[in-house]
Formats: structure tokens, sequence, C-alpha cells
């Protein structure tokens, strides 16, 4: 099995490749790979139920990461690994990371297709800017959710009233407040010692990250970040800074991808063979004790598409069948807050996670990107149906009628999704709870849900 | 099939050595560059834009256009150099702004502002703010581009529009700013006199500010 310094040795001696001819290689071997294993999406098949294809679509991304390798930006060379460093990795990875103390020690697991146990949740507002006096309330939305087993933060748009530059000394500062903002959120919901699975959302420099992780901020020994992989398959030597901290200070480390649906790889097929050779370089460059994937449509930066579903549920069986890695995925909606669309999208995401024996991270709205559109109630609405799937037993066959029926809910309105509402508009900020009309909202698409199949009344 | 059809085939289809040859041979036929250019290149660009667009092709089918469009542009550059108009829509400094390294997104708007005629000079990745002026000044550009994918780098945005300002040179350039945690009113605040929500609004964008600015031509 290759480790560390294998990986770093591989950075400076693997063969030289121009970036470009590395990012046109992605769609051609995908290509190849699509061809040999014979790979298709059926638009009628959302959440398809074919193990044969599933396996298929694993071989085949092991393949290309056989072949392609993965592409370090600060040396210009392609690291390649081969098909036993890759088993040997898969067979030592861990089936299990713990989060957080005493009564709020939660236990993330691998999960099996169509698995009664519920999915691990992992609730977090994904970094949505918020000004500086939310905060807290805002984050505290997501931690204070019952079936919140780990959480992280949003991003706070000033720090100290300044606001923050990546590289400069505010950064560093910005880290230390974010960590320390981030537990007292914890201690504000009752929760004081739940795990933080990132704990720092405003600062991209290892030195201003390494700074704040330190237990007098509030930091537990097994909190943790996420590394995230660059799209597509690479890594540069900041990433890999990370990794040489974390596998010495002992929190825990969990790799993020991000293909984009369109881009480099190519359509739903290339981008899903594409999406399971992350978790390879996960496993081998950062060591990663567990995976995030959030693939999205190149176009509409959500994954609520039709293929993008597809994709998140082929890819994720074909993970929980042929790996013991803990998985999770992370549902992007372009609605917002507040709106009958983002619940759709919200329950349609986690269905095609949950039922293909991921985990979920819950949950980025508004296509991530618009400040305040975000709460705690989308992480409840896209936990809620995870749990859900598991309890009612919903078999991927069901879980693809359902899911035809959402996306009639609001397939064709992707384009020009509704923003919704700011948290201070839909959560009362002194009882910091949901307000009545977006209860309301809730309860009207359970009950329309109700009758596409999904049984409520077990939660 | 005429040569200009012909370019526009090659141009799709991604094939380079097709394109300069198509190129060599336009020339040698006496066709006017610009034209070759204009009705050949740009046109089988705009149909793979179009269809990128709708996703009936992918960003490496652009990615290959756009190098038989590149190809057969650099065999007409010399006979264009001769022109008193080289037909460009405008000269835009591109780069992903100061600690940031993640430029999928300005690699598209690259290729989609090459391919509606804009001459690009990419800077590149984690461009501090001071070497987006410099180049704009030394390129004589029309626009300074910048984007950012993190929340974290975004804030220099800003530092654009007021250096611009503290060397007294704002309104000799327009900018335009974008990347995936920029909004419109964010863009708006920041001093940017554009905005793309992505590549193809970008484009559309950045030909609106020229016909603004008075100084290009605009189809």
């Amino acid at each position: 099995m290759s480790g560390f310094w294998d990986v770093i040795g591989r950075s400076e001696s693997g063969p030289l490749v121009k970036e470009k001819e590395f990012d046109l290689q992605v769609a051609r071997i995908a290509r190849q790979m699509i061809a040999k294993y014979a790979i298709r999406y059926q638009p009628e098949h959302v959440i398809p139920a074919d193990d044969g294809l599933a396996d298929r679509v694993f071989q085949a991304g092991l393949d290309l990461f056989l072949e392609l390798g993965v592409y370090c930006r600060d040396t210009g060379r392609r690291m390649k690994f081969t098909r036993e460093e890759v088993n040997g990795a898969l067979k030592q990875a861990p089936t299990a990371v713990t989060y957080g103390q005493g009564r709020d020690v939660a236990v993330m697991t691998a999960r099996v297709v169509e698995d009664s146990r519920p999915p691990f949740c992992t609730l977090t507002p994904v970094g949505t800017p918020v000004a500086e006096e939310r905060f807290v309330p805002l984050v505290q939305s997501y931690v204070q959710e019952p079936l919140a087993q780990t959480f992280s933060s949003a991003f706070s748009q000033t720090v100290h009233g300044r606001p923050i530059k990546s590289g400069t000394p505010q950064e560093v500062e910005a880290a230390i407040w974010n960590v320390i903002k981030l537990r007292e959120a914890a201690r504000a919901a009752g929760r004081p010692q739940i795990g933080i699975h990132n704990l720092i959302s405003n600062a991209e420099r290892t030195d201003a990250i390494l700074a704040a992780m330190q237990p007098d901020f509030g930091v537990l020994p097994n909190d943790g970040l996420g590394i995230a992989a660059i799209a597509e398959l690479k890594i540069d030597y900041e990433r890999v800074k990370k990794v040489a901290f974390l596998r010495h200070s002992g929190h825990n480390k969990y790799g993020l991808y991000g293909p984009l649906m369109g881009g480099y790889a190519g359509g739903p097929e290339a981008t899903a063979i594409v999406h399971v050779a992350y978790h390879f370089l996960g496993l081998l460059a950062f060591e990663a004790q567990w995976h995030c994937g959030f693939p999205l449509h190149i176009h509409y930066g959500c994954n609520t598409t039709r293929e993008l579903l597809w994709l998140i549920s082929i890819t994720s069986q074909a993970l929980s069948r042929n790996t013991h890695l803990p998985i999770s995925v992370s549902p992007f909606a372009a609605a917002g807050p507040c709106t009958e669309m983002v619940v759709y999208e919200l329950v349609a995401g986690s269905l095609a996670a949950t039922v293909a024996g991921a985990n979920l991270l819950l949950a980025a709205v508004a296509r991530n990107r618009h400040p305040e559109r975000a709460s705690g109630m989308e992480a409840r609405i896209g936990a809620e149906a995870g749990h859900l799937v598991a309890r009612q037993g919903v078999t991927r066959e069901q879980a693809n009628e359902i899911t035809k029926k959402i996306l009639d809910e609001y397939e064709t309105r992707l384009g020009e999704a509704p923003l919704g509402r700011r948290f201070d508009e839909c959560y009362d900020l002194v009882s910091l709870q949901p307000t009545p009309a977006y209860l309301d909202l809730y309860e009207q698409c359970r009950e329309k849900l109700r009758g596409f199949g999904l049984d409520y009344s077990l939660l | 099939m005429d040569l200009l059809e012909q370019m526009v085939e090659a141009v799709i289809q991604g094939d380079e050595k097709r394109s300069a040859v198509l190129a060599r041979q336009a020339v040698e036929q006496g066709l006017d560059p610009f034209q070759v250019i204009q009705e050949g290149c740009a046109r089988g660009m705009h149909i793979v834009g179009d269809r990128f667009g709708r996703l009936e092709c992918y960003l490496p089918e652009v990615i290959l256009a756009a190098d038989a469009m590149n190809a057969a542009v650099e065999v007409l550059k010399p006979y264009l150099m001769k022109r008193e108009d080289r037909g460009t829509r405008g000269t835009v400094v591109l780069g992903v702004i100061q600690g940031d390294l993640h430029d999928l997104g300005k690699n598209i708007v690259k290729i989609m502002l090459e391919t509606a005629g804009f001459t690009v000079h990419d800077l590149g990745s984690d461009v501090p703010v001071r070497r987006f002026v410099e180049e704009a000044e030394k390129m004589r550009a029309d626009i300074i581009a910048a984007s950012a994918i993190l929340t974290t780098t975004m804030t220099y945005m800003p530092d654009i529009a007021a250096i611009l300002r503290e060397l007294d040179l704002r309104e000799k350039y327009l900018i335009m700013l974008g990347g995936a945690p920029v909004i419109a009113d964010w863009a708006a605040k920041a001093g940017a006199d554009g905005y793309g929500e992505d590549a193809l609004e970008a484009v559309g964008v950045a030909q609106r500010l020229m016909a603004q600015k008075g100084g290009a031509k605009v189809p």
C-alpha cells in the first residue's frame, strides 16, 4: 500500500504532463470506459436498480483511475497508482469514523444499498455567506436539529467588521474566530460536544487553518477537516499540507469531490465514472477516512437534475456494493429556502443517495451562492427524507417511481429556480425556529409526497 | 462544400490540422482573412457554443473546437496584421483572483470570449490585483475580467476598482466579475460594470459593455 511519502515521491518523480493534455485525457479515457463497460444513462431509470450496471461503473472508475492517475498542479506531474495499491488501500480503509464526545458521540459507517439503517447526517449551511452578527444563530439552526450528528460552518462575510482576504493576517484571525463561534453555536444549541466535520470555512490557506485548530478554541480531538480535490482529479501541495498535519494531529479528515457534469469528463456516464475515480484519489492522496461527493451540473450549479440524480445514485451504489468506504452525498438544490421547489429537490436528492447506500451532508440551497439563503430547515427536510427511506424500507424500484413524480414538480424550472427567503425571513430570530409559513409549506409538500409513496407517519 | 463551410465543419469537429490547412488554402485563394475568421471559424465556434449551452456537447468538444479555431487564426494572423482593422471586438485581461487556484470557470469564459471575437490575455490563476491593472495597461485592454470560486478570495475583487480609482484609471477600463460565489448585487457593489452568471452570459455582457463603450463592432 502506498503511503504519504510515496504520494509525495510520485508528485516529484511522476511523468511530466501538460495540464491541458491531462484535462482532455479525462474525457477520452472515460469514453473508452463507457464503451468497454457498456454504461448507459437511461432517463426513465433515475434511480437504477441494476446491480450489474453499478458494478461496471465501479470497475470503469477504477480502470480510469489506474490509467489516468492524479495530476499534481505544483509539479505538473502525473501520479499513477497500481491496482494492487488501490485494492490494498480499499481493504485497509476505515469502515467507521467517530465524531463528538460524551453524549454527543456519533459514528459514521459505510451503508449498503437499500440499507434499513438511517444515513449519517452531517448538517451544515455549506459555507453560505452570512452577516457576522447572524453567524451563530444561522449555524445554531443546524446544530439544534435532532437529526444532526455533526455540523460545520457558514461563511461570515466579515470578522470584527473587516472583510476576510485569503493569504492575509486577517485570514488567520478569521479562522480562529470561525472555530470559536462554531463551538459557541454548539453550546447554545445544548450540544456542547457534538463533532464538527469541517472546522473552517472562511480560510483557504493552510497556515490559517492550522493556527485555528487548537483545543483552547473549542476544537475536539476528533473534529476535522474536509480536503477538496480540484476538478477533475487534480491535487496541489496546499491540500497535501493539510494531510501532513492531520496524519499527526489525529483529527478526522474526509475527501470532497465535485465533478462537473458537462465539464472535462463529459456527460452523465463519463462524469459518473470520474466521480467513482475521485474516491480512489481521496483514499490514496488524502488518506481520507470518509468521502463526500457533490457532483454538479455545469450550467445549473445544482445536482437535482435527472442526470445528476442518476449519477448520484449509480455511483453511490457502485461504491457501497464494492467497498466498505463510508460515503456521503451533498445534495445541491437550485431553489432557495421556504419554497416548494427546494423541498422537492432535497427530498429527491436524499432519496437518490440514501437508497443507494450513501450518507447525507445537508444542505446547499439557492445554488450555494446567495448570502443568507440557507437555514437549518432545509437540512431537516433532507435528513428526514433520508431517515424515512431507511425506516420505510424503500427499494430502488420504489424510489425510482417516487423520484420521477417528484421531478415532475420542478424539473422544468431548474433554469429559473426561485431564490426563496433569507434566513431572517424564514426563521424567528428570537425562538430560532422556522416560521409558521415555512412549516405549513413543508407540511403541504409532505402531503403531496405521501401521495407519491413516502409515509411520513414513520418519522 | 465551399471553403468557408469546410472551415465551419473543421472547427465543429475540433480538427486543428484540417482548419490550418483550410486557412492556408484560403490565403492562397485570396480570400479575405477576416471573412474566413468570421464566417468560418467563428461561425463554427458559435454552433459549438450553442450546443454546449444545451449540453448537446461538453467542455472537451468546446476546447478542441477552440484549438481548431486558434490554429486557423494563427495561419491567418500575419495577413490580418496588414489590415488596419484586426476585427477584434475588444481586448480582455482575464484571470482568477489572488489566492484562488480554481480556473475551470475562467477557462470556459476565455474560450467563449475568444469564440465571440474578443482578444483575451489570460493571466492564469492566483493573480494579484495590481497585476490585473499592470497587464491591462500593457495590453491596452478594454475589459478587466476576474473570477473567484472561493468566498475567501472574492473579497479581493473590490480592490480592482479601488486601485483603478487610486491610480486615476477607473474610467479607462470596464470591470467584469464572476465565479461560483459571486452574485450580481455583490459584483455591482464591488464596482463591476458587468457580471455573468455563467460563461455564456459573460460573453453577452462583454458585448453589451463594449457596445456601450462605443469602441467595438457588435453584431
